[in-house]
């Protein structure tokens, strides 16, 4: 018969309230997306049920268009777990998308400076060199709060704009191609190999499918994930039965950053074969929305995930078969996880009466 | 009300309670934990929905969606964790929340003038133009009262409003209490202490496990009959108390000054103290006089200003509370919500915290015994008789005493060499509390040094071996308990030092 830990806003725990009522929110979300949605594409003048048919066939219509949003789906996850980790102990990451490129910048930094070795030699070597990346990168926003009392939404923010810098320096300046707004092609031997040609699916997935299940393991069975949970649930407590709140934050940056690097990796060793200008379709941001969708719950991230990059794909089919414009998909998503927030918010309301 | 049930999954929180009140009557609730007192109240105050029976208020059949709703019928409720807002002065913290968002301009005068005007009628002296942090905690709960009445309640819920007093304000809200009373209002106390009953009450009601044992009249009973009640059985008297063994000195703190965070004030000024093995020192004092930044301070909180904490003479002044522990300190803090207990982990997860920072409760490959954690959880909440014995509830879930119940069982299953224990029984039924007593004692005849900071005088006297009394950041009273004089130590707590008990109150002494 308690009341929350003190100094929690209605927000953050509108973020991350376990709630075995959460997916009956997630759907009524999802409905009311659709129908104001709807809605929006009947006042442009077109027919929301082909808009919606389109969309749905678009992303899972077919194994071409199934494997498509699965691969979109592998840097979302990973970004949504890189915001997830530490949004359970109540540190703001939304620099996932900054320590993908990094991860990305070291991927392909090891490819094109190492001398040629196998695959599956060489593609270890490159995942781990961007994984110690992007803890790196994402570690050093850990540290600017913890030793200077950063705030660290400005911080990981900041650091996003530094390190699609560097990437683009890398680009522009040290392994530039010629023309096309890219580095040197890797070695053949870097890339993933497709384990699903049908879908044109790569070794990218079973790798994010596996990263996941390690945050799973790592957030529920392990000591440090305890502390994770606990130091966002009662930092107080936490302190007081002798946890390192400082250590454990740095080490929750680092190891979101892990995660994230990866997701540049694969984005570097896949079907690019290279660090593309703007290859993060938003991913680093898109991936907090994946993360609040899945209630910071690892086993729900990767459906998550799927939702969002089926919306992405799904939306590139929508001005070939009507008349709404690509970039309707970010609408949609935006509706969608206003919605579920805004649905959360009203039930927390609710469930708390009017205490005050 | 009638026939009320409530069922949390396979507990009956309450099991067809009924419960009566009339106007103008002062009703304590009495039970043990977890036996269904908070529940019931939170029901008739709007929190819960029951799953069953009714509320009858002046006739009319009721149901309350929320708060507002209780509100409404005149029925209103203080929690035990008071919802005040310490930067905000009496008159905000009274009127706040009780007029729509939209309105446009908060006019302060007029709301110190009826902020006023409820207290004087209402016979509950405060300054509306204080600021909340700035008042003591019998104070503030006079403010939670004027919430409640500034919205019309007629019908006062108080949940343990005695715990966190002292004797003198304990004695200030009763006699509140009374004045209300004859104005008509009337009031329900939820309490674990009979002589309060006796006290006040016109009117008891005992719950055990969630179910009715009986509604009295005062007069009609004594304290052996509702102990009866409450617990089904007579409780046995405290072991004699040992004389102490005066081992080597374990903690020793020297010129000790301690910063309040809010005010900036020294709440703790050049303090010594020593406590040795198979010892316990007593300190009491009325809230916010320093006990708790010392209590702080010694968990390793609170940084000090100055001064130095020996513990087994080595020096732990800047050790964080880790360092502390493995150096031997177990801590029963205060505010058990805040610095115990993570309210939203679950109980095994609570009794494990302080062994997993360490990196202790591992299994080979790095990852967590949680068969181990469950198991030894099992065991300690059986041990201590935590109800329900659940290891995978969450603490959340469990009634005030028991929470109190599973920080008490961590901490002493560490089996520290020194434990600080601030107010540790607080919120404890009778039973609870002779219990942990035997445990403290316990611990101190097995070599254990334990400082004690309480203010209940009874507990104070019965554990201590030796006393000492803190009035704002010194200790104004100290003495062996054998040779402690009851009177002296309530008159130091309020400030009046013995040698001029005829002296202005409150006057600030300096007796080292
Ligand atoms: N939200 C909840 N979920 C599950 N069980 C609950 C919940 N709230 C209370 N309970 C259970 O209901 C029972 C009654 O709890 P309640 O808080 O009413 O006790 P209480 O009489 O106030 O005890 P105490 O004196 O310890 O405060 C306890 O067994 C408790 O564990
Ligand atoms: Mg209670």
């Amino acid at each position: 018969m308690s009341g929350d830990a003190p100094g929690r806003g209605l927000l953050t725990r509108a973020l991350s309230t376990p709630d075995p009522r959460a997916l009956a929110t997630g759907v009524m979300a999802l409905l009311g997306t659709i129908v104001v949605v709807s809605l929006m594409v009947a006042a442009l003048g077109e027919d929301p049920f082909a808009a919606i048919r389109t969309i749905i066939e678009g992303s899972f219509g077919d194994t071409t268009a199934f494997g498509q949003t699965l691969m979109v789906a592998v840097p979302l996850a990973l970004c949504g777990a890189a915001a997830a980790i530490p949004f359970t102990a109540r540190l703001w990451n939304v620099g996932a998308e900054g320590q993908m490129h990094i991860g990305a910048f070291a991927a392909v930094a090891v490819a094109l400076t190492l001398p040629a070795l196998p695959g599956p030699v060489f593609i270890p070597l490159i995942l781990l060199g961007a994984i110690v990346a992007g803890a790196l990168w994402a570690g050093l926003a850990g540290v600017l709060k913890t030793a200077f009392g950063a705030n660290e939404v400005i911080v990981t923010l900041m650091l996003n704009f530094v390190a699609i810098l560097i990437a683009t320096y890398a680009i522009t300046g040290i392994w530039p191609q010629g023309v096309a707004p890219s580095t040197e092609q890797v070695p053949d031997s870097t890339v993933l190999p497709v384990v699903w040609s049908g879908a044109n699916v790569s070794l990218a997935l079973p790798i994010a499918l596996a990263a996941l299940v390690a945050a799973w393991v790592l957030m529920s069975r392990t000591g440090l994930g305890l502390q994770i949970r606990s130091i966002g649930l009662n930092p107080f407590a936490s302190l007081m039965n002798g946890m390192r709140v400082q250590t454990v934050t740095v080490a929750t940056f680092a190891i979101a950053g892990t995660f994230a690097g990866l997701a540049g990796a694969m984005e570097v060793i896949g079907e690019n074969k290279a660090l593309v200008t703007n290859f993060s379709a938003n991913y680093g941001y898109l991936g907090i929305a994946v993360a609040l969708v899945a209630r910071l719950a690892p086993a729900w991230i990767f459906p998550s995930a799927v939702l969002f990059a089926a919306l992405q794909v799904g939306s590139q089919s929508l001005p070939a078969s009507t008349g709404i414009p690509t970039s309707f998909g970010q609408i949609i998503i935006a509706a969608f996880v206003l919605g579920l927030l805004g649905a959360r918010v009203i039930r927390l309301r609710y469930a708390e009466g009017a205490v005050q | 009300m009638l026939g009320i049930t409530k069922r949390f999954g396979p507990v009956t929180a309450c099991d067809g309670i009924d419960f009566v009140l009339g106007r103008g009557e002062v009703h304590c609730l009495l039970g043990e934990n977890g036996a269904g007192k908070t529940t019931l109240m939170s029901i008739l105050f709007g929190l819960i929905p029951p799953d069953d029976g009714q509320i009858i208020v002046d006739g009319t059949s009721v149901q309350f969606g929320s708060p507002r709703d209780a509100l409404n019928h005149g029925i209103g409720m203080v929690h035990q964790h008071f919802m005040l807002v310490p930067e905000f002065t009496v008159a905000e913290n009274v009127v706040l929340g009780s007029r729509p968002a939209w309105t446009p301009r908060f006019d302060r005068a007029a709301a110190e003038e009826e902020v006023r005007e409820v207290a004087r009628t209402s016979g509950l002296e405060v300054d509306p133009r204080a600021l909340i942090r700035d008042i003591p905690v019998d104070v503030q709960q006079r403010v939670e009262i004027l919430k409640l009445l500034y919205r019309g309640a007629k019908v006062l819920i108080l949940d343990e409003p005695t715990a966190s007093l002292g004797p003198a304000g304990i004695k200030s809200l009763f006699e509140g209490l009374a004045t209300l009373r004859e104005q008509g209002h009337s009031a329900i106390l939820i309490t674990h202490k009979l002589t309060e009953v006796t006290a006040v009450a016109d009117g008891v009601t005992v719950l055990r496990g969630g179910r009715l044992q009986g509604s009295f009249r005062q007069g009609n009973t004594d304290e052996a009959e509702l102990a009866r009640a409450m617990t089904g059985g007579d409780i046995a008297a405290l072991p004699v108390r040992r004389a102490a063994s005066g081992g080597e000195v374990v903690l020793r703190v020297r010129g000790l000054t301690v910063k309040d965070t809010v005010t900036g004030r020294n709440a703790v000024e050049d303090l010594d103290l020593e406590v040795a093995a198979g010892e316990i020192v007593g300190i009491a004092g009325v809230e916010g006089n320093g006990q708790r930044e010392l209590a702080d301070a010694l968990a390793g909180v609170l940084a000090p200003e100055s001064g130095t904490i020996l513990l087994d003479d080595a020096d732990i002044t800047a050790m964080p509370p880790r360092a502390r522990h493995a150096a031997g300190l177990g801590v029963i803090p205060e505010d058990r919500l805040r610095w115990g207990l993570v309210a939203d982990l679950t109980l095994a997860e609570n009794l494990a915290l302080s062994d997993i920072s360490r990196g202790g409760l591992r299994r080979r490959g790095r990852l967590l015994d949680l068969d181990g954690m469950q198991a030894r959880a099992a065991e300690l909440l059986e041990t201590y008789g935590v109800r329900p014995p659940n290891p995978k509830a969450r603490a959340s879930q469990l009634s005030g005493g028991n929470q109190q119940k599973v920080v008490i069982a961590r901490e002493m299953s560490r089996q520290p060499r020194l434990l600080v224990a601030a107010q540790p029984t607080r919120g404890l039924d009778v039973g609870a509390i002779d219990y942990v007593h035997r445990q403290i004692l316990d611990m101190r005849d097995r070599g254990g040094a334990v400082l004690l900071v309480t203010n209940e005088l009874e507990e104070l006297i019965a554990l201590s071996d030796r006393i000492a009394v803190m009035y704002r950041g010194r200790f104004v009273y100290r003495a062996v308990t054998a040779d402690a004089d009851v009177d002296a130590i309530a008159m130091a707590m309020a400030g009046i030092s013995p040698e001029d008990a005829d002296a202005q109150p409150g006057a600030a002494m300096e007796v080292a």
